[in-house]
């Protein structure tokens, strides 16, 4: 029934909505009760076809994989920061001032001459780094495997990122290049539509050391030119799901191009 | 409308979306549910016992618990998948919801599954709304009403909301649609306006 269902097209044209009454008089189905229960199994089985279909998608994974990634950084940097707080209160002549200290070697002072549940925290904060490793290479590589030209051109966590902010890959492969150049910039570009503020330049590829590297002078021009290419890399990801050597090769050469100060 | 003192609630199961009940009936909160606010601010078609209802932007299914309490029969319609699976479960439990997963602005895509209806509710954010409605006012009996929860917003982040509630007054209008009232949902939702109109 639900496929038959999918064959035929309503037009509309020559549409009218079923009334009650007439569909009672066909005498296929007893009662409005009959007739509700067997419309509403109907629609619940669509419905979870479809639910199934999306969930299947490649890009959906992915896509919750790398939200996990970027919440899973947020809370290790939070805990990270709240118990050096707390290291300064259990040793009041500690300073962070005049040495750089990383997030990674700022655990392994506290942890020295430490011991009980604020040691055990250090420990598990580290193991949690660990993870996100790992996390991080899965991500990396499922973004090679899935859309190889964006990948290329960006890296595989910030082409993830990208496909997170739209959506998923076909959405992703529907933006436009302006569009993708100020993925992740929302706020920013929202107080430049409302009213008066200028336009952010770079959303989610400035994660990308050629438009965080690129001199402010040009840094526009670089992240309006990656973003065109990574739209048509996207459209190569989605609609035909291999590299294209001599396209990276054109794209490359471009952004390197618009990065020289002319 | 069921008012028990001052507070509107619907008589059904509870525990939905974890609602308070009162005197053993749930309560509608206007701050959560743009069709509870319209009510609250005093006006709108009441909701029939004997009445089908299209409900467009079904979204996680909590308004629409209400509306089926009050209703004979709710069409659901949602796009998007993971508020799909929150309805799904809300309809398993209200018999008389119909859950529709299809896209609002391609009617033809479910009419087949549908029937006249007395209301259409729509609370979609698309910045098409009123063609949505429009598109969707083909299942609405004659003098059946309207109610159309406009999200200025949606349609256009730059104009002001005025402009845009009278743009949009005026494309249901054109539409065939008789534009009875319009009322700002504030203080309970912000740049929100319901517009309840009547197919000629």
């Amino acid at each position: 029934m639900r496929d038959r269902l999918q064959r035929i097209r309503a037009e509309p044209e020559h549409y009218t909505p079923a009334q009650w009454d007439i569909v009672a008089r066909c005498g296929i189905f007893a009662s409005r009760q009959d007739y509700l229960e067997m419309l509403r199994e109907l629609c619940f089985s669509l419905a979870e076809q479809k639910i199934e279909e999306h969930f299947q998608r490649p890009d959906i994974e992915l896509l919750q994989m790398v939200r996990v990634l970027d919440e899973f950084d947020e809370v290790i940097n939070l805990l990270t920061e709240r118990l050096t707080e707390w290291y300064k209160v259990k040793r009041p002549d500690f300073s962070r001032k005049y040495r750089n200290l990383p997030a990674k070697k700022m655990i392994a002072v506290m942890r020295r001459g430490q011991g009980g549940v604020f040691r055990a925290m250090l420990d598990e904060i580290e193991r949690m780094g660990e993870l996100r490793t790992s996390l991080m290479r899965d991500v990396s590589s499922g973004a090679d495997l899935l859309m190889p030209n964006c990948s290329a051109l960006v890296g595989g966590l910030v082409a993830a990122r990208l496909l997170s902010y739209a959506g998923g890959l076909p959405e992703l492969a529907r933006l436009p290049g302006s569009a993708i150049q100020v993925l992740g910039a929302r706020t920013a570009l929202f107080s430049h539509i409302r009213g008066g503020s200028p336009p952010p330049k770079h959303g989610i590829i400035f994660q990308h050391r050629r438009v965080h590297n690129a001199p402010l002078r040009v840094r526009g021009r670089v992240s309006r030119t990656l973003a065109a290419k990574l739209g048509i890399a996207a459209r190569l990801d989605y609609y035909r799901g291999a590299e294209d050597k001599e396209f990276l090769r054109n794209a490359d050469e471009a952004v390197k191009r618009a990065g020289e100060d002319q | 409308m069921i008012w028990v003192e001052g507070v509107l609630v619907s008589k059904g199961a509870g525990g939905v979306y974890g609602e308070r009940i009162l005197q053993g009936c749930r309560v509608w909160d206007p701050y959560r549910s743009k069709l509870a606010a319209m009510y609250y601010l005093g006006t709108g078609p009441e909701l029939e016992p004997d009445q089908i209802v299209l409900y467009l932007g079904a979204a996680n299914g909590t308004t629409v618990s209400h509306v089926a309490d009050s209703t004979a029969v709710v069409y659901a319609v949602e796009y998007a998948p993971r508020p799909m699976q929150d309805l799904l479960e809300v309809a398993r439990r209200r018999k008389n919801i119909v859950p529709i997963m299809a896209d609002a602005t391609r009617p033809m895509e479910y009419a087949l599954l549908m029937e006249s209806v007395d209301l259409v509710y729509q609370d979609v954010a698309q910045p098409d709304q009123v063609s949505i409605a429009l598109k969707n006012s083909i299942f609405l009996k004659p003098g059946g009403k309207l109610v159309l929860m406009l999200k200025t917003r949606s349609i256009d982040v730059s104009r002001s909301p005025p402009e845009v509630l009278a743009e949009a007054k005026e494309g249901l209008l054109a539409g065939g649609m008789r534009v009875e009232e319009t009322i700002w949902l504030t203080p309970y939702h912000q740049d929100h306006a319901a517009l309840i109109c009547t197919r000629e």
